[in-house]
């Protein structure tokens, strides 16, 4: 029984189909099914056993279902006329970087950019990120040094310190106007508060 | 210094001249907005005379080495733009881990481990790259085109035109200085899909073994005769309905005139040579008074619905 469950998560491996063992080993065998399926959906090289011939891989008779598969194999770029960029894939970082470079005209008073193609928030898809690698002759102009390296673009962007009193102005700024008028002090916090006793002795 | 003309817009390339050279980075930036510097630039560009203006020593771009950024797709085929805390036109080096001009690149780690190079394309240097930024609205020269270029001068524009067609695509480079030539033929060992071709662009018969039909011509050779030029070449080598890209420089065809004049006598020329102009734009913030004018050859009539 174990072996037969560890070769069905395997599920490639070729296996003659004894039916001797399959009516006691199906239930079991079923269930591991069912789990690995869940865990891998979206594995293409693997399939669960019961779509396996003879424990062999037959692409699908129907031609719907055989161009949805080729569809689903090909992978995702920006097409010839770009080299094939491909679609990368959005991590939580990557996500702020790319908002980040919308919102970029906010960071810096003194800089200006070229609208946007896209006012919309939404993130462009086929995209890569890299790294400027200067020429030798860029070596005392226009390099960063090691210190001043940075993995991100975010990061890159909080570590200049120019830009840091600019944004901490604003960022006062903003929050001073989005402040509920009056003061804290002056506020009455319920009845059992300590302001009401001075009140209630008298 | 006279006051800027047309649109001076473009900004998008900051700092595109800043660093490097004599001029210090604060002296490239101080300008401010995007359009800002453009009138220290003319001051400057007043100095220079006849021959082709490529400054050199310029760093491309104003990004520093190390710096991230986000390389997307441009509106052109096979041209990208690099977004950073400046923005640079890049085309993806077709020879990674080699610079032509000492430019800048981009190197990217892909997801699958494979490595890819970009390289900034400065459009002070490159006047395709300045009609690409001055907003043309096709440059016709895409991956796999075959591209005739009039004017190759050292090939730092040629590599990028190349990088553009990318290995499926031919680009023939006519250059008559051999002094230029030299750096044209020393780029075109290390890219497979660039011909040098070293004589000179008036004789086009000269070269007519070497050069095959080609879908574009792109010419930057700032001559007086330079419609003709253009038609000569054309006549031999642009299939019908072919495209052509010629930048205009007006002080070199007649510098007592206005410029408009000579852009409108040039597009006048070009039209009496079965040349049909779609449009002009100038390069205005990157270059002084020229124009790049874009069109079609012997262009099909089109069908009477």
């Amino acid at each position: 029984m174990a072996i037969a469950e560890k070769k069905a998560v395997i599920g490639l491996s070729w296996q003659p189909k004894l039916p001797a063992t399959l009516s006691s080993a199906s239930t079991n065998n079923n269930g591991g099914v069912n789990e690995s399926q869940s865990q891998r959906e979206s594995s293409l090289l693997w399939r669960p056993n019961t779509e396996l011939v003879d424990g062999l891989f037959v692409p699908p008779n129907d031609p719907k279902k055989l161009n949805k598969l080729l569809k689903k194999q090909i992978k995702d770029t920006a097409g010839t006329s770009w080299f094939d960029m491909p679609a990368a894939t959005i991590t939580p970082e990557l996500k702020k970087d790319l908002q980040l470079l919308k919102l970029r005209s906010a960071m810096d008073p003194k800089r200006h950019y070229k609208k946007s193609e896209a006012k919309s928030k939404t993130l462009p898809k086929y995209f890569q990120v890299g790294t400027v690698v200067e020429s030798s002759t860029d070596f005392f102009s226009s390099r960063l040094t090691k210190k001043e390296r940075k993995a991100t673009l975010a990061d890159e962007l909080l570590s200049d310190p120019t830009l840091g009193q600019y944004r901490k102005r604003k960022v006062r700024e903003i929050e001073s106007q989005n402040r509920p008028a009056g003061n804290d002090k002056w506020k009455m916090r319920g009845r059992q508060s300590q302001k009401r006793a001075k009140q209630r002795r008298h | 210094m006279r006051p800027p003309r047309g649109r001076g817009g473009g900004g998008g390339f900051r700092g595109g001249r800043g660093d490097g050279g004599g001029r210090g980075r604060g002296g490239g930036r101080g300008g401010g907005g995007g359009r800002g510097g453009g009138s220290a630039m003319r001051g400057r560009g007043g100095g220079r005379g006849g021959g082709r203006g490529g400054g050199r020593g310029r760093g491309g771009g104003g990004m520093k080495g190390g710096s991230k950024v986000v390389v997307e797709p441009h509106r052109h085929e096979g041209v990208f733009i690099a977004k950073g805390k400046e923005d640079a036109l890049v085309t993806k080096n077709l020879v990674a881990g080699e610079a032509v001009y000492n430019e800048k690149r981009i190197s990217v780690q892909n997801e699958d481990g494979t490595k890819v190079e970009y390289r900034i394309w400065n459009p002070f240097r490159s006047k395709l790259a300045a009609a690409v930024l001055g907003g043309v609205d096709n440059i016709w020269i895409k991956p796999g085109a075959r591209v005739l270029y009039l004017g190759a001068a050292s090939g730092t524009t040629v590599s990028h035109v190349s990088d553009i067609v990318g290995p499926n695509g031919v680009v023939y480079a006519v250059e008559f200085s051999h002094r230029s030539g030299r750096d044209l033929v020393n780029m075109a060992k290390k890219r497979t899909n660039v011909i040098p071709i070293i004589e000179d662009a008036r004789h086009p018969a000269k070269y007519r073994m070497l050069v095959g039909m080609v879908d574009v011509i792109f010419s930057d050779v700032a001559q007086p005769d330079q419609a003709r030029i253009l038609a000569l070449n054309a006549s031999y080598f642009l299939k019908a309905g072919g495209h052509f890209v010629i930048s205009i420089k007006a002080n070199c065809i007649d510098s007592t005139v206005p410029a408009e004049a000579v852009f409108q006598s040039e597009v006048k020329k070009l039209q009496q040579d079965q040349f049909k102009p779609f449009e002009q734009v100038t390069l205005e913030p990157f270059e002084r008074d020229h124009a790049c004018v874009v069109g079609g050859y012997r262009m099909p009539k089109k069908q009477k619905a």
